[in-house]
C-alpha cells in the first residue's frame, strides 16, 4: 500500500468541463473506434452537444465511465449491442429510482419525526 | 489455505451436467455482476462464481478438482494440495476464455498454476512479455466516493483508496491497493466527477499513466435532504408559533440562522433561505418545510384554552378536501 502524505488537488469535471475526443475515448477504453460508433448508434453513450461548427465528437466523463461499464457487462454477461443498450437503460432507471426512493424515504422520516 | 467449494459457489450438485453448470453460472453472473447488483459483497461473489465456472465448465479441470476435493478437503475447511501436485490441464499463462484470471484466488492458483500471472486475461497472451515491448497508456480508474453533506458543501480533505492493475518487475500484472489524500473542493454535488491526472494505473513501456476519476456520492443526512442545488429541511414549529408568527433558530449546513416564521403558517409551507444551499456560480437555497408539531400532553389549563379555541374556530373544517 502506498501512502502519500501530500494532499492532492483535484480537477472538477462538471457538465461544461473537460471532454474527450473519440480518439482519446478509444485509447482510454482500449477499444476500436467502430465499437464506440456502434455504442453511439445504439444510444448507449452519447457525445455532448456541440456547436454546429464542431467537426468531431466530444464525450464527457460520464460517457467514459459508461463505456467502462458497457465493456464490463459485454465481457462478463456476453451481451449483444441491443441487449447492452436495454440493460444500461434499465440500470439507469433502476438506479435513479433507488436514489429517489432513498431520498423520499428520508424525507418521509423527517416529516414523521422518526 | 481454505478449500473452495466450487459446486456450492454455483449452487449445483456434484453430479450436475455441464448444461446445469452453465445455466447456474449465467444466472449468478447476472445476479452478482458488480454493475448490476446492489448487494454489499457482490463483487466478491461475482469473482467466486467466475472462478468456480472457470473450473467446472472444463471437463479436465473439473475432474482434477473432483479428485482434489476428495483428497484435500479437511474437516476444518482448510486445504493442502497433495505433495508434488501439478495440474495436467496446462493453464499457466493464458487460455482463459471469459473470466478475468487475475482475480482468481490463491486456492485456484495453487491447483491450476499461474493463471493470475498472464499479462492479459482472456486473450491468450500468457506470461506478460507482450506488454513489455509496447508503449501503452495505463488504465483509468473509475471510483466512487461518499461524502457527508457538510463535506460536499464546505469542501474537505479525504483519503481515497482504490485498486490499480500494475505490472511488477517480472511483467506480472497484479492488483495493488493505492491510497491518496485528496482535497475535495466546496460545492461538489452527487454525480459530479473529479479527476486526478496520472493517478490511475501506470503506463507500460514509457506510456502515460491513466487517470483516477472519482464520482461523488452523498451519504444520507439525519436532518437534510438534497434536491439539485437546494438543501431541504423539515422544521417543526408549535401551533401557536404557526398561528402568531415568530422567529425561530434553524440549522443550515454552515451553521445556525434565525428564520422568521410568518403569521398564519401551515404545515407544508416553504420558506426559502437564499444562497444557503450548494455554493457555485448559481448557488442553491435552503428550503425549509414547516411542520406543525404538538405536545403529546396538555395540562388542564391548556385543554380549557383549546376548548375555547374550538368554539371560536368552529367553522374551520380541516377535512374539507375529503368532503366529510
Amino acid at each position: 500500500m502506498t501512502k502519500h502524505n501530500t494532499t492532492l488537488t483535484v480537477e472538477v469535471l462538471d457538465n461544461n468541463g473537460s471532454t474527450f475526443t473519440l480518439r482519446e475515448v478509444c485509447e482510454r477504453g482500449d477499444c476500436h473506434a467502430e465499437f464506440i460508433i456502434n455504442l453511439v448508434d445504439y444510444g448507449i453513450i452519447a457525445p455532448v452537444e456541440e456547436a454546429e461548427e464542431a467537426l468531431q465528437w466530444q464525450f464527457d466523463v460520464a460517457a467514459l465511465s459508461r463505456l467502462q461499464k458497457a465493456m464490463r457487462l459485454q465481457r462478463d454477461l456476453n451481451l449483444n449491442l441491443p441487449g447492452l443498450a436495454l440493460s444500461l437503460d434499465l440500470l439507469d432507471e433502476v438506479n435513479a429510482m433507488r436514489r429517489d426512493m432513498a431520498r423520499l424515504e428520508q424525507r418521509l422520516r423527517h416529516l414523521t419525526g422518526e | 489455505m481454505d478449500f473452495k467449494d466450487y459446486y456450492a459457489a454455483l449452487g449445483v450438485s456434484e453430479s450436475a451436467t455441464p448444461e446445469e453448470i452453465k445455466k447456474a453460472y449465467r444466472k449468478l453472473a447476472r445476479k452478482y455482476h458488480p454493475d448490476v447488483s446492489k448487494e454489499e459483497n457482490a463483487s466478491d461473489k461475482f469473482k467466486e462464481v467466475g472462478e468456480a465456472y472457470e473450473v467446472l465448465k472444463d471437463p479436465e479441470k473439473r475432474a482434477e478438482y473432483d479428485q482434489l476435493r476428495k483428497y484435500g478437503a479437511r474437516d476444518d475447511g482448510s486445504f493442502q494440495p497433495p505433495p508434488g501436485w501439478q495440474s495436467a490441464s496446462g493453464f499457466g499463462g493464458g487460455g482463459y476464455t471469459e473470466a478475468d484470471a487475475r482475480q482468481f484466488s490463491d486456492f485456484f492458483e495453487e491447483i491450476f498454476g499461474g493463471g493470475r500471472h498472464g499479462g492479459f486475461s482472456g486473450t491468450g497472451f500468457g506470461g506478460g512479455g507482450f506488454r513489455q515491448n509496447m508503449r501503452m497508456r495505463g488504465e483509468d480508474v473509475h471510483a466512487k466516493l461518499a461524502l457527508f453533506l457538510e463535506e460536499a458543501i464546505n469542501g474537505c480533505e479525504k483519503q481515497v483508496s482504490f485498486t490499480v492493475q500494475e505490472a511488477d518487475q517480472h511483467g506480472r500484472v497484479m492488483p495493488r491497493q493505492k491510497t491518496l489524500k485528496v482535497k475535495i473542493p466546496a460545492g461538489m454535488r452527487e454525480g459530479q466527477h473529479i479527476r486526478l491526472k496520472g493517478q490511475g494505473a501506470p503506463g507500460v513501456g514509457g506510456g502515460e499513466a491513466g487517470d483516477l476519476f472519482i464520482e461523488v456520492e452523498l451519504a444520507p443526512h439525519p436532518h437534510f435532504t438534497v434536491e439539485g442545488r437546494d438543501v431541504m429541511l423539515t422544521l417543526p414549529i408549535a401551533p401557536w408559533e404557526a398561528a402568531l408568527g415568530t422567529t425561530v433558530t434553524a440549522p443550515t449546513v454552515s451553521g445556525k440562522v434565525n428564520v422568521k416564521v410568518p403569521k398564519g403558517s401551515t404545515s407544508g409551507r416553504k420558506l426559502r433561505l437564499k444562497g444557503k444551499g450548494f455554493p457555485g456560480k448559481h448557488p442553491g437555497d435552503q428550503i425549509i418545510v414547516l411542520q406543525v408539531a404538538m405536545p403529546e400532553q396538555h395540562n388542564p389549563e391548556a385543554e380549557r384554552l383549546y376548548e375555547q379555541l374550538a368554539e371560536l374556530e368552529k367553522n374551520f373544517n380541516p377535512r374539507s378536501k375529503l368532503h366529510v
